[in-house]
């Protein structure tokens, strides 16, 4: 399947993601071309600390996005804690305070799912390590819209619950190691 | 479905008129309701135009009515701050929750302001869209086990980060407490201390004679798309009391015209004392 000029990579993880995410933002190119976006289960009453943790390390901008903020490319975007985050028609995020759904907020699989409708086939979903199957449904909507499912190899997982959710609905594209995740999105032209 | 068609036909035939929410919530909530209901978009129609109660459930169903006592625990303490400000010279003020949803932030920020000894000076007004949320807002009764963390969070704030001096607060003053029956329960004198009124921000003209010191209206503009946002913004701004002060959510950041007219300080936004013909 042809599938160049992807427009966004959308990132879901949980339990254990934490560091995964941060080795990775720093190993990714400089020049990264994409909009990158993070949703990461994070407790609700710690405001502030996890972007600051992950801005340190990171080789790009990373930016907890206000609701309407315009998606640019080669910017990291992380969902704001107590809040949905979702990709619009128009290019830009909007945010909801809707109950949780897979006991969280943000939801794994809201992100992922809007992203899909909008990107569709020139998207890179990716599901890192995990204790339960949010994320799941959503690499389902990429899947079923022809984008890339990338789950973390469950085997470098500290906890496999989530990628492997995801290989129970459908047969991801690829499983990969963390440097293979980033190997790959370094060598996007 | 087309979900643009049926918010036309609910706007003809009801008083709700949601066309210029954002489109992926309204639509993903829509789709929600059809689909717990299992109705197809023709009996959607067919009931909306018929069936009133139905439609007072649906708009439940597709606003969004999550609060939390101190919700974001930690930004009460900057609010506060710019808000003393504002408020701690006058003899009287206004204070509109726009959105209030069941009430929750009205009782937070009203315990704050008793706290601050400001309480007997202030006038609160709530609203929300749904006529269940307003009245649970006057009933003032929650649920114990989900709002105690949120208490302990916002004490453990207050101790590093007092508000006006306030490091600690006795919540049992406010609030009584079922633990049988899992209800936090406020007081009397509190309830009684706020006016409430079912009113749709999209639609009403403002549903009082005066005008505010402060409004509060936090994660509600979220569900309206940009140019909606404008209008209500430009209504805030002709409610407000020049110096007055429109506090929104964590996450939300006023766009267009009349950001200019306001002067942001973290989720505080100040109407300029700056005279406008067109506007003051």
């Amino acid at each position: 399947m042809l599938r160049a000029n992807y427009k966004a990579v959308v990132i879901g993880g949980s339990a254990g993601s934490f560091s995964v995410v941060s080795k990775m933002l720093s190993q990714l190119r400089k020049d990264f071309h994409l909009p990158v976006i993070i949703c990461l289960h994070r407790l609700k009453h710690v405001r502030s600390g996890l972007v600051e943790s992950i801005r340190l390390k990171s080789n790009l901008e990373v930016i907890e996005p206000n609701d309407k903020e315009k998606i640019v490319n080669g910017k990291v975007y992380l969902a704001p804690s107590n809040y949905h985050l979702f990709v619009e028609y128009d290019g830009t995020f909007s945010l909801s305070t809707e109950k949780p759904c897979n006991h969280s907020r943000p939801c794994i699989d809201h992100t992922l799912s809007s992203a899909a409708y909008v990107y569709r086939n020139k998207m890179i979903g990716i599901v890192l390590t995990g204790a339960n199957k949010d994320g799941a449904k959503g690499m389902k909507d990429i899947f079923d819209k022809g984008g890339v499912t990338i789950i973390q190899d469950p085997k470098t997982c500290e906890v496999d619950t989530m990628p492997k959710s995801v290989a129970r609905l459908i047969k991801p594209e690829k499983t990969l190691s963390p440097d293979q995740i980033v190997e790959y999105l370094n060598q996007l032209a | 479905m087309d979900f643009k068609h049926y918010l036309q036909v609910l706007k003809e035939h009801t008083p709700y008129d949601f066309s210029d929410y954002s489109d992926n919530s309204i639509k993903r909530r829509l789709q929600k309701v059809i689909s717990d209901n299992s109705l197809s978009l023709d009996e959607l129609i067919q009931k909306t135009q018929n069936d009133q109660v139905f439609v007072e459930r649906l708009v439940e169903e597709i606003t969004v009515n999550t609060t939390e006592l101190f919700r974001d625990p930690e930004l009460w303490p900057a609010i506060y701050e710019k808000l003393i400000n504002i408020i701690k010279t006058k003899k009287t003020f206004n204070i509109w929750h726009a959105g209030c949803s069941s009430g929750m932030e009205v009782y937070s920020s009203l315990i704050i302001l008793s706290e601050l000894g400001l309480a007997d000076r202030a006038r609160i007004y709530a609203t929300d869209i749904s006529k269940r949320m307003v009245n649970q807002c006057k009933k003032g009764v929650y649920r114990y086990d989900f709002n105690g963390g949120q208490l302990k969070a916002f004490e453990k704030v207050l101790k590093k980060n007092p508000i006006g001096g306030i490091k600690s607060i006795d919540f049992s003053k406010y609030l009584d407490v079922d633990v049988d029956n899992d209800k936090y329960i406020v007081k009397d004198y509190l309830r009684d201390m706020v006016i409430t009124r079912q009113h749709d921000l999209v639609q009403d003209d403002v549903p009082f004679y005066n005008k505010f010191d402060v409004i509060f209206c936090r994660n509600v503009l979220i569900y309206f798309n940009a140019s909606l946002q404008s209008k209500i913004y430009q209504m805030f701004h002709k409610q407000l009391y020049p110096g007055g002060a429109l506090v929104l959510g964590n996450h939300e950041s006023m766009t267009g015209f009349f950001k200019t007219k306001f002067k942001k300080n973290g989720a505080v936004y100040q109407k300029t004392n700056a005279f406008h013909f067109k506007y003051q």
